[in-house]
């Protein structure tokens, strides 16, 4: 008997016959008990606060690619197997057949995050001089802020997965996050500055030097901010800055890697494994294995261990993120993105930590050497890209324009945009200086995940930058 | 009901002086089909209570659905412990009663609730869904469409004696067509509807109307950089009226992150701008009575031809910054036709002449402090009042309050399934680059 979920095996079983009851060839269950706190800080106080409870399960029947879902808030065993009917209505043809699949990669017990503490074991209280700490470093470093909203978040997952082949998977999921918002004044103008960490692990991530590093980043670039001035707009060179620009490679390029758009044929990537779509030499991966990361599972909500995935190796497309039902659609093995937002959703192929590995073409400062005209970006917001045509925008949050070599004026409130696929066969050089960003990214695919992304710096040859 | 008062007595039991319970009650079934075949079946009920709980001048936010009175006892005794952990905050207060509404009782007064939900059966949801599919058809790669019908009930009550409550049903329809030129180039075309009532719910043109879009999409490219009207779709038109919405919400205000601070009855917009709340229009997809905190939902004006007439105030941003309080939000935000009413598109290509006609934004963001703008763009130049060719691969740039002073027209054809009525909008000289 579980204790948590107050359900025993016997019972787990009995609800995937109730599920496979008409038919169908598949039936798992995700039982997920979610507890979140927040804490906010705003005018010098933490003055609000809260938790959230979460406490359901979900039943899935597959039968070929058809889905069926269904939830219960409670364990109640009728409603859960009320539940189990209505997923199992996609079947219809009364017929069982077997579930045959590539066998999965990984196994023993794997543990990416080793929280060493439990956030549900902490008295909030014992955090309030964290987002105190923090306000004061910020105000310390620079006397323009005017505003200071600072949130601290945590949460623990614990999750349970059984399916009909009698397999079953536990997890619990730390995850913290730290974020501030300010608002600056210089003169008669105003700019607001961001900044985030977020991983998972227990509250043991709360130290004074995470307080420093996020207070430094939250006002690191302000003098350029109010400086920064639309450029002029145009065709141009791009050099992406290493870390938070891996955001261009999760939206314009993960998502079209994602097998359910290829498995659909909407992907402009459908049909194009083992082809060449980028110079040699680049790596691009979709990985669940980085110890604390906010996108790593050591299990993903299918119950597949957690894998690091090529999706692009030496230039090539190589790999799709599967779930269970793509990579039976495409005869592989499932790549542990089967993901999903809670146990109100199916699971979907989703990405985890994407980045791309280091290059061997020398620094960032020898890419924007080598460009006589264009522009250096190392902040984006609010990117988006259409799946089919490949094309995206990305929100510059800030750059600066490269002249004959060097940086000179800075640029804000602009936008680039160009073609996924072109964008990725254009890069002409990759430095040696991949970073992965530890802020708090959150896809919105249908449902809302935790993510992370990487990149080292990048030189496109050719995208538009949107000024004056 | 009776759950929410013992929520309410448990919390003052348990040491809070004051409290608000939302309940949020919903079921939805969706029938999901791809290339004209059924793909997926999803049945959802669920059921939450939100606390907010005010303790010794301290304020928390707390919810569950884990809805047994143990677990709810136990949950709320935590919840008010944590919050006597915060800071205090003498603004943080319920609204006063003289403000919350008293008509929302049988929660179906804005007749937003269909029996006929009640008659939908599974076979009858999955005819809808396949009967709306125009899979096969030239071209088209991949069709996904989503019916589904849902039923949501919201029920407030606080220990000031406020007890409101809201019930609507929905039927829903959107596809999602991907089709491929003779280059093997792909696009992508979606459309949607949706009504409260199933006797206003008509999805068969949708797949067709998601085709068009896609297929009128072939062979877009930019156009040269300059400056060009721009008329805005009414599908997409909302994307330049948040901006103002949320620059006039208290919150921005009061942490200084509005274009619009201090335009309180000042002219800040042409006189052609006019925007209205019809928050309680019965049987309107967004009509509601009261808000998150129970407060009334007047219909009134927002800015009226051009003046900053409303700030979006609640009880606590009221406390704070000494403003009187008003809503949290414009609960359905309509912005009145100029020059004249019964524009609808065409009229407005031909008053405009020539120019883009934005049909998808597509990225991009904005500065809520300085209010300017850049979002990537889709849609078509038009010549003479008349569509010429699809645009893709650009973005429109500039700043809200010198855009919406170029405003040329506000149609009159705003969709009444959407939660924000903003027509089809025209503006002159804005700068496109590509």
């Amino acid at each position: 008997m579980n204790s948590t979920f107050q359900i025993s095996r016997e019972q787990m079983k009995e609800l995937v016959s109730e599920g496979l009851r008409s038919g169908g060839d598949w039936c798992d269950l995700f039982f997920e008990y979610t507890s979140y706190t927040d804490l906010l800080l705003r005018d010098g106080q933490v003055g609000s606060g809260g938790s959230h409870v979460d406490y359901g399960c979900g039943v899935r029947v597959l039968s070929g690619e058809k889905t069926g879902y269904a939830y219960s808030e409670s364990m109640d065993f009728d409603s859960l197997k009320a539940a189990a009917r209505a997923a199992g209505a996609i079947s219809e043809s009364g017929k069982k057949q077997d579930f045959t699949q590539k066998a999965i990669i990984g196994t023993g017990t794997p543990d990416y995050y080793p929280a060493a503490s439990d956030w549900r074991q902490s008295e909030a209280s014992s955090f309030l001089p964290y987002l105190q700490k923090l306000e004061n470093e910020i105000r310390k470093r620079d006397s323009r802020v005017a505003k200071v909203i600072a949130m601290l978040s945590y949460e623990v997952s614990e999750v349970m997965m059984y399916n009909s082949l009698d397999e079953l998977t536990c997890d619990s999921r730390p995850l913290g996050s730290i974020s501030v918002q300010l608002v600056c004044s210089q003169g008669d103008k105003t700019e607001t500055m961001t900044s985030s960490r977020s991983f998972r692990y227990g509250p043991e991530m709360l130290t004074d030097s995470l307080i420093s590093e996020l207070a430094g980043n939250a006002v690191k670039g302000l003098d350029e901010r109010f400086a920064a001035r639309r450029p002029k707009g145009g065709r141009m060179k791009v050099v992406m800055g290493a870390g938070a620009s891996g955001i261009l490679l999760h939206e314009a390029m993960g998502h079209a890697f994602e097998a359910d758009f290829n498995r659909k044929g909407q992907s402009i990537f459908a049909g194009k494994i083992g082809t060449r779509i980028c110079r040699k030499g680049i790596n691009i991966v979709d990985d669940a294995t980085l110890t604390g990361n906010r996108g790593s599972c050591n299990y993903d909500d299918e119950g597949v261990p957690g894998q690091k995935t090529y999706m692009v190796t030496d230039g090539v497309l190589t790999s799709y993120l599967h779930d269970r039902i793509s990579a039976r659609f495409f005869n592989v093995s499932p790549t542990g993105n089967g993901r999903r937002e809670s146990f109100r959703y199916n699971p979907i192929p989703r990405m985890r930590a994407t980045y791309m590995e280091s290059g061997s073409d020398g620094s960032c400062s020898d890419l924007i050497a080598s460009v006589k005209k264009g522009i250096y970006v190392d902040q984006f917001s609010n990117g988006q890209v259409k799946i089919g045509e490949g094309d995206f925008t990305f929100y510059v949050k800030s750059g600066s324009l490269i002249e004959n070599g060097r940086l000179t004026m800075p640029v804000k409130d602009i936008n680039i945009i160009g073609n996924g696929p072109q964008a990725l066969a254009d890069i002409e050089a990759v430095a040696s200086d991949l970073e992965i960003d530890n802020g708090t990214w959150t896809c919105g695919k249908e449902q809302s995940v935790p993510v992370s992304c990487g990149i080292p710096s990048v030189l496109i040859k050719n995208l538009t930058v949107g000024g004056e | 009901m009776e759950l929410a008062d013992f929520c309410l007595k448990t919390a003052k039991d348990k040491g809070a002086t004051k409290a608000r319970v939302t309940f949020s009650l919903s079921t939805e079934d969706l029938i999901a089909t791809l290339n004209g075949k059924i793909d997926r079946i999803t049945h959802c009920s669920d059921c939450s209570v939100s606390i907010a709980l005010f303790v010794d001048g301290r304020f928390g936010s707390f919810s569950t659905n884990r809805l047994d009175h143990n677990s709810l006892e136990e949950f709320i005794g935590k919840s008010v412990n944590m919050t006597r952990m915060l800071e205090p905050d003498r603004f943080r207060d319920l609204p006063d009663p003289s403000r919350t509404e008293k008509g929302a009782v049988t929660g179906d007064e804005l007749k937003l609730y269909d029996k006929e939900y009640l008659q939908m059966s599974p076979q009858r949801r999955k005819e809808i869904a396949l009967k709306c599919s125009v899979f096969p058809s030239d071209g088209l790669v991949s069709e996904e469409g989503e019916y589904s019908d849902s039923v949501f009930e919201t029920y407030v009550a606080d220990t000031n004696g406020l007890r409101c409550l809201h019930r609507e049903t929905s039927f829903d329809y959107g596809v999602e067509v991907t089709i491929e030129d003779a280059a093997g180039d792909k696009y992508s075309g979606y459309w949607w509807t949706s009504d409260s009532h199933f006797d206003g719910f008509h999805p068969e043109c949708c797949g067709m109307r998601a085709l068009e879009n896609a297929r009128a999409q072939i062979g877009a490219e930019a156009v040269e950089s300059g400056k060009y009207n721009m008329v805005i779709d009414s599908e997409v038109s909302s994307k330049v009226v948040s901006p103002i919405l949320k620059a006039i919400n208290a919150y921005s205000l009061q942490q200084k992150n509005s274009f619009l601070t201090d335009s309180l009855g000042k002219r800040i917009f042409p006189e052609g701008v006019t925007l209205v709340d019809d928050a309680r229009l019965e049987g309107q997809t967004g009509s509601k009575l009261f808000d998150s905190e129970g407060v009334s939902t007047p219909s009134d004006t927002i800015i009226d031809k051009g003046v900053i007439k409303k700030y979006f105030v609640n009880t606590y941003m009221s406390g704070k910054t000494g403003m009187e309080a008003t809503v949290e939000e414009a609960t359905r935000p309509h912005l009145l036709p100029w020059p004249a009413k019964g524009l609808d598109r065409d009229d407005i290509l031909k008053l405009c002449g020539d120019g883009i006609l934005v049909t998808e934004f597509n990225g991009g963001n904005s500065n809520s402090a300085t209010g300017n703008f850049s979002y990537g763009i889709e849609g078509f130049l038009f010549k003479n009042g008349k569509i010429v060719k699809p645009v893709s691969g650009m973005l429109v740039t500039g700043n809200f309050i010198s855009l919406w002073n170029s405003l040329i027209a506000c149609g009159d054809d705003n969709r009444s399934c959407k939660s924000k009525l903003i027509p089809t909008l025209a503006f002159s000289n804005v700068d496109f680059s590509g």
